[in-house]
């Protein structure tokens, strides 16, 4: 298998953000495409497999946008270290350069840092009909003659020409030839540094060299004696990085900018595009903050009204199938693992399906089309004051819905203090897992009457559980940004790009690929910690079961209850004599000062899995196991009582108080695994628990002593 | 002597300037590697809702930036 991988051509997508790279990507790959974890960092890129006419085979990795090999975030860095770095799985054996043939002056400069690097490359000039369009005409051929490089005119948007480019990439591969043109002659400084790399690395190459010399202190392939060893060739030749950089990039803007301006024929006014309009309005002082206002409750809108009906399916779906199932299998514990363990935890993966779907196809419209830029740009200074980037209101958007993908969009912000700042607040924002607590939890305990003229208590409820999440956020977010220090400067300077209409099989296929990567990865979690649950509530210390079960059988004939009935009272009974039981117990000492009973602790441990978890784990508890009814649920909670004093568990307090508990507590392992994943240690996600747990705990005591 | 420069933050609402040079080493490599160099017309779009940010638009490319990135950057009178 790996050997047949090591015959198959790499080839590489590279260009500057918003030149249409994805879409390419897409028109090449369709669905055959994954997202594969980028080893060493942790970025995950894009990689899927194209065919040749011919029938071979090759894998396409779109690399991250940059605009030169000069970085400065987590995404850029991959294109640096996997181009300088011949070793390296995704290092291509030919280059496609993506460019937009509408602001071409503005696409060559990492081109041409390619063709120093000497890798077979050829242009895809995107966007020629749009240059067309508005009067730019772009001559390939004389851009072909002068950069030395094979160049073919398409567009990504209706797929014109892809076969031919198609067709030029294995011309390419198999020539193995690559432009003798080069740009940047280096200066002396330059040359010294890269001779005295290229000696010791053996290198033939002087500007790759001198590359490893510019960012030695970050390329993840070096070893430690290796930057040992750049670091002293850089301080014995006075490589003055910053400077070098900028004198670099200018001399080759003076070298490609004629080449540019023979091949290319504008019309002599900047043609208007209704960007400008449509900005005067977006971007307005008034109007712009209040039509992000309504996008976002649109949003909201789509998550919670559109979602309902598909994941009502869902479950259904599910309840039948655990029916059927336990009507064909043996009456047996494997059975049980089966419906109640792996059933349980496949539905309360699958159930997040609409909302996560419904969430990424808005918001990659909304990034599609240009205006998350502008988002970034309004809330820039905002989000600065609370430790954070123009970019982190994204990430905190998002997380309205799952902050899993949350965390992962926050690798575009350059700066690490912000971007860590950013990933250990967004869990405090309510996601759509905390739902359906919340739904239960005021049912049972805030009445249903109205104040003012359309609020009602219960609405008004739910609402302070959003704000509560958003006020922690930021609050941490200031805490966070007073007690990290870091000298890393931080820049916004984005590019603000020209509207486009949204192309549906980006959509789609975004899409599918985010629904995919949830299931996958945080299914997989969510899966084994619903068996470990399924156990601990399945099994018990000793002959405390059966005894459990004897118990509940004497009960069930003196009360004369029907089959149904005296099930569901069995389970409850079961769940108390079982290591769940046991476990809630032993917590209930500390979260009595909380107002809650050993059930709630149960529902608590389980719920550090997922927060989704507790409403199943109540019905099982509250022994309507069998339809975990939501108003059944209420009914039976609403009559508990504490065992020793005999006073109602559910008061206004211990719902109000639990409210606050699941609002800030983190109760989320996916989140935690991404949190790590991103951050590169377990220390992070570790403080962001304990933070999250302490803060929890807090307020949750405040408020049940307030309101008791 | 006095100084021959301003900076962008002194440009009106489509006012327009040159370029002439960056203060800031860092923000300039990643300015010219977006397109914006010594030299490029520089035409003020509006500041940010909520201030401290500015819209620009440097040789027909659109550009945020921030107050201090804004003002490290040289244009001529």
């Amino acid at each position: 298998m790996s050997e047949a991988r090591d015959k198959l051509l790499n080839i590489a997508l590279v260009g500057n953000p918003n030149c249409g790279k994805s879409t390419i990507f897409n028109q090449l790959t369709g669905l055959r495409q994954k997202t594969g974890n980028f080893p060493g960092i942790t970025v995950e890129i894009k990689e899927g497999r194209m065919q040749f006419p011919s029938g071979r085979q090759a894998i396409l990795t779109d690399l991250p946008g940059t605009y030169s090999l000069y970085p400065t975030s987590s995404d850029e860095k991959i294109v640096a270290s996997v181009l300088t770095n011949p070793k390296d799985a995704h290092y291509p054996n030919v280059v496609i350069y993506v460019a937009d043939a509408t602001h071409l002056e503005k696409h060559l400069l990492l081109l041409t840092q390619l063709l120093d690097l000497d890798i077979p490359v050829m242009m895809a000039l995107n966007m020629s009909d749009t240059a067309e369009e508005i009067g730019i005409k772009v001559n390939a051929g004389v851009l072909a003659d002068r950069l030395g490089i094979p160049v073919v005119a398409i567009s990504g948007r209706t797929g014109a020409n892809i076969q031919k480019l198609i067709a030029e990439i294995e011309k390419l591969s198999d020539s193995t030839a690559f432009s003798e043109k080069h740009f940047y002659p280096l200066q002396e400084v330059e040359k010294q540094v890269a001779e005295a790399v290229c000696l010791n690395f053996s290198l033939t190459n002087a500007y790759q060299a001198l590359l490893l010399a510019h960012h030695y202190e970050w390329l993840p392939f070096l070893s430690e004696q290796n930057q040992e060893t750049l670091r002293a060739i850089v301080q014995d030749k006075g490589l003055a990085s910053l400077r070098f950089q900028v004198d670099e990039t200018l001399d080759r803007y003076d070298r490609f900018t004629p080449i540019v301006q023979e091949a290319v024929q504008r019309p002599p006014q900047f043609p208007s595009t209704p960007t400008d309009q449509i900005d005067a309005v977006v971007t307005h002082r008034w109007w712009g903050p209040l039509l992000f206002f309504f996008v976002m409750l649109l949003v909201f809108q789509a998550i919670y009204d559109w979602s309902t009906v598909p994941m009502d399916w869902i479950e259904q779906f599910f309840a039948q199938l655990n029916v059927w199932l336990t009507d064909i299998l043996p009456v047996h514990w494997s059975t049980d693992l089966i419906t109640d363990g792996i059933l349980a935890g496949l539905s309360g993966i699958l159930v997040f399906i609409p909302q996560i779907a419904i969430l990424f196809f808005l918001i990659t419209v909304l990034e599609e089309i240009g205006y998350m830029a502008r988002v970034v740009f309004i809330f820039d200074k905002t989000m600065r004051r609370f430790g954070m980037n123009g970019r982190s209101v994204v990430s905190l958007i998002s997380g309205g819905a799952c902050a899993v993908p949350a965390i992962m969009s926050s690798r575009t912000i350059g700066n690490w203090k912000e971007r860590l700042i950013t990933t250990m607040v967004t869990p405090f924002i309510s996601c759509s897992a905390r739902l359906p607590v919340y739904a239960v939890l005021i049912g049972l305990a805030v009445p249903d009457k109205r104040v003012f003229w359309i609020f009602s208590w219960q609405s008004l409820t739910f609402g302070s559980m959003y704000a509560l999440g958003v006020v922690a956020a930021f609050a941490s977010g200031y805490l966070m940004k007073k007690v990290l220090h870091t000298r890393e400067s931080s820049y916004l300077a984005i590019e603000l790009p020209v509207y486009r209409i949204p192309h549906w099989r980006n959509l789609w296929l975004t899409v599918w690929e985010k629904v995919g990567a949830f299931v996958i990865g945080a299914g997989k979690i969510i899966l084994v910690i619903s068996m470990v649950l399924w156990a601990l509530a399945r099994f018990g210390p000793g002959d405390a079961m059966a005894q459990a079960a004897t118990k509940a059988r004497q009960e069930a004939q003196k009360q004369q209850l029907n089959q149904t009935e005296a099930a569901d009272l069995l389970a409850a009974y079961q769940l108390e004599a079982s290591y769940a039981g046991y476990l809630g117990k032993v917590i209930e000492p500390a979260i009595r000062p909380l107002g809650y009973d050993w059930k709630i602790g149960i529902a608590l441990i389980a719920s550090f899995a997922a927060r989704e978890v507790f409403v199943g784990t109540m019905s099982t508890i509250y022994s309507i196991g069998s339809s975990e009814d939501a108003f059944i649920l209420r009914e039976k909670m609403k009559k508990a009582r504490f065992e020793d004093s005999g006073t109602p568990v559910y008061t206004l307090a211990t719902a109000l108080s639990l409210l606050v508990f699941y609002a800030l507590a983190m109760q989320c392992m996916s989140t935690m695994a991404v949190v790590k994943r991103e951050t590169g240690s377990w220390k992070w996600p570790l403080l962001q628990f304990s933070y999250m747990s302490l803060m929890a705990y807090l307020l949750a005591w405040v408020v049940y002593n307030v309101f008791a | 002597m006095q100084r021959r420069y301003r900076t962008i933050p002194d440009l009106k609402v489509h006012e327009s300037a040159h370029a002439l040079a960056f203060e800031d080493p860092a923000l300039a490599g990643k300015l010219t590697a977006m397109g914006l160099l010594p030299g490029t017309l520089i035409e003020m779009v509006r500041t940010a809702p909520f201030g401290s940010a500015y819209y620009i638009k440097a040789d027909g490319v659109r550009l945020a930036l921030r107050e201090e990135e804004a003002s490290s950057i040289l244009i001529d009178v």
